[in-house]
C-alpha cells in the first residue's frame, strides 16, 4: 500500500459522481436500452460510494503503516475517518427517514384506495376511483396497486386502457420503487450544495422507459403513444414545476424511433457496468485492503 | 382471523363496511351493521366487528361508547376522503418525498405543450401505417 491509495480511489469517486452522470445523462444510447443504462448508474454510484469510503477508510488506517507518526499527521487521518463515519451515518439516516415516509405514504394510499376504489370491467384488475381528474398511477410495494379513475378510461380506447396497465403493472412487477429509492436516498444523504438531481431524473426518465416497452409488448406502439397524448393534456396542478426528464412527447418520440429491446447496445453496456464495479475494487481495494491486514498481523 | 381472511379481502370488506357506515344516519352497532350487510352477503359477526375496529384504528370511523358498546360511525365523508388521495396522488412539488411514493403513469410535472405531443403521435401513427407494421 501506498500513500497514494486515497489519493486515487478519491479521484475516481469525484469522477464518478460529477463528469460520469454528466456524460451518461447526456448520452443517447441509454434510450435504447434503458435496463442495461438502469444497470450502469447502479454500478456507476455503487463504485462511487466504494471509492469515496474506501477513499476515506484508507487515508485513516495509513496511520497504522507508519512507524512514529507525528501527531498532525495522526490528526489528519483522524479526520478523515471522522468524514467517512459521518457520511456513512447520514447515509442510514437518509434510508431510515425516507423508507418511513415512503412507507407511511402508500399504506394511506394503499387504505384510501380500499375504501374508495371499485372494480371495473373496463380496466380488468384495477382499482377504480369515481374521481375529477384523468389519472393512472401504481402504489408499489406489496400487495402493490393499479389505480386509474373513471375520467382516464373515458377518455381512452379499451387498448390504450390496456396499454397503461400494463405500463404500471410493469412498474410494480420489476420494483422499479426500489431503485428510484435507492438513488433518492443516496441524493437525500449529500448536502444541498454538492448533490444534482443528475441521477435521481435519469433512472426516474430510464424506469418509464422500460415500462413503456412492457406496454408496448402487450398492446402495441400506437394504443400506447395514444394514451400518453390523451393522459398527458390534463393541465398541471398549480405548484407543480417540470423537474423530471423525460416527457410524454419525448416517450412518444422513442416508440417511433427505438425499438423493444437492442440487444447490441445492451451487452457493451452490461460488460462495462460490471467493469465499472469490478475495476476499482480489484486494483485498489484489495492491495490495501491486505496491506491493512498484513500491518496488523 | 387473519389466516381466513386475506389481506385483499380485507381491503375489499373494509370498502363494503365503509360504504356502509356512510349509508347510515346516525352511529351505528356492530350489530346494526351486520344486520345490513347480511341481506346481501354471507358475513360473520366477528368479521365486521375487526372490520369497524380496523377502520377506527385507521381514523376513518369513529369510535363511540355507548353503554358497553361500541357504536361507529365515519370519521370522514367519502368527498374528503377522494380529496385527501387526489391530493397525495398529483402531488409533484420537487423535493417533497411524496413524489416518489407512487409511480405515475404522465407525471403532472411534466406538461407538454399539446403542439409537441400531436407533433409526436403523428410521426410514429405515420410510420407504423408506412410499416404496415401491426405487431403485438
Amino acid at each position: 500500500m501506498t500513500p497514494a491509495t486515497p489519493v486515487v480511489l478519491l479521484v475516481l469517486a469525484l469522477a464518478l459522481t460529477g463528469p460520469g452522470p454528466a456524460a451518461l445523462a447526456r448520452a443517447r444510447w441509454p434510450l435504447r436500452a434503458p435496463r442495461a443504462a438502469l444497470v450502469f448508474w447502479q454500478a456507476m454510484a455503487l463504485s462511487a460510494l466504494l471509492a469515496a469510503l474506501g477513499a476515506g477508510l484508507s487515508a485513516a488506517t495509513l496511520v497504522l503503516v507508519y512507524q512514529d507518526p507525528h501527531p498532525v499527521v495522526v490528526a489528519l487521518h483522524s479526520a478523515a475517518l471522522l468524514l467517512t463515519l459521518v457520511v456513512v451515518a447520514r447515509l442510514l439516516w437518509s434510508a431510515h427517514t425516507l423508507g418511513t415516509a415512503l412507507r407511511a405514504g402508500r399504506r394511506r394510499q394503499r387504505h384510501l384506495v380500499d375504501l374508495l376504489g371499485r372494480a371495473d370491467a373496463r380496466a380488468p384488475g384495477a382499482d377504480v376511483l369515481d374521481a375529477e381528474r384523468p389519472l393512472a398511477y401504481c402504489i408499489p410495494g406489496v400487495p402493490s396497486r393499479v389505480v386509474i379513475s373513471t375520467p382516464a378510461i373515458d377518455r381512452l380506447a379499451d387498448d390504450e386502457v390496456t396499454a397503461v396497465l400494463a405500463h404500471e403493472r410493469a412498474h410494480a412487477r420489476a420494483r422499479h420503487d426500489l431503485v428510484l429509492e435507492a438513488f433518492a436516498v443516496l441524493h437525500n444523504a449529500f448536502p444541498r450544495f454538492v448533490r444534482s438531481r443528475t441521477a435521481l431524473d435519469a433512472t426516474a426518465g430510464l424506469v418509464e422507459m422500460l415500462a413503456d416497452d412492457a406496454a408496448r409488448r402487450r398492446s402495441g406502439d400506437v394504443p400506447l403513444a395514444r394514451a400518453l397524448a390523451g393522459l398527458s393534456t390534463a393541465p398541471a396542478p398549480p405548484g407543480a414545476l417540470a423537474a423530471t426528464s423525460v416527457t410524454p412527447a419525448a416517450r412518444i418520440r422513442r416508440l417511433a424511433h427505438v425499438p423493444a429491446s437492442a440487444p447490441l447496445v445492451s451487452a457493451p453496456a452490461y460488460l462495462a457496468a460490471a467493469a465499472l464495479f469490478a475495476i476499482p475494487t480489484v486494483a485498489v481495494a484489495v492491495p490495501w485492503l491486505s496491506a491493512v491486514t498484513a500491518s496488523l498481523t | 382471523m387473519r389466516g381466513v381472511v386475506g389481506r385483499t379481502r380485507l381491503g375489499e370488506l373494509e370498502r363494503v363496511v365503509m360504504d356502509q357506515l356512510w349509508a347510515f344516519e346516525g352511529p351505528a352497532t356492530v350489530r346494526q351493521v351486520h344486520d345490513a350487510l347480511s341481506r346481501t352477503r354471507d358475513i360473520a359477526y366477528t368479521t365486521v366487528m375487526t372490520v369497524l375496529d380496523r377502520l377506527a384504528r385507521k381514523g376513518s370511523a369513529e369510535q363511540l361508547r355507548d353503554g358497553r358498546a361500541y357504536r361507529y360511525r365515519p370519521a370522514v365523508s367519502r368527498e374528503e376522503l377522494t380529496a385527501e388521495l387526489m391530493h397525495q396522488a398529483l402531488d409533484t412539488v420537487d423535493g417533497s418525498d411524496r413524489t416518489l411514493a407512487l409511480l405515475r403513469f404522465v407525471d403532472s410535472a411534466t406538461p407538454d405543450d399539446a403542439e409537441a405531443l400531436r407533433a409526436a403521435l403523428a410521426e410514429l401513427e405515420q410510420r407504423r401505417a408506412d410499416d404496415g407494421d401491426t405487431q403485438p
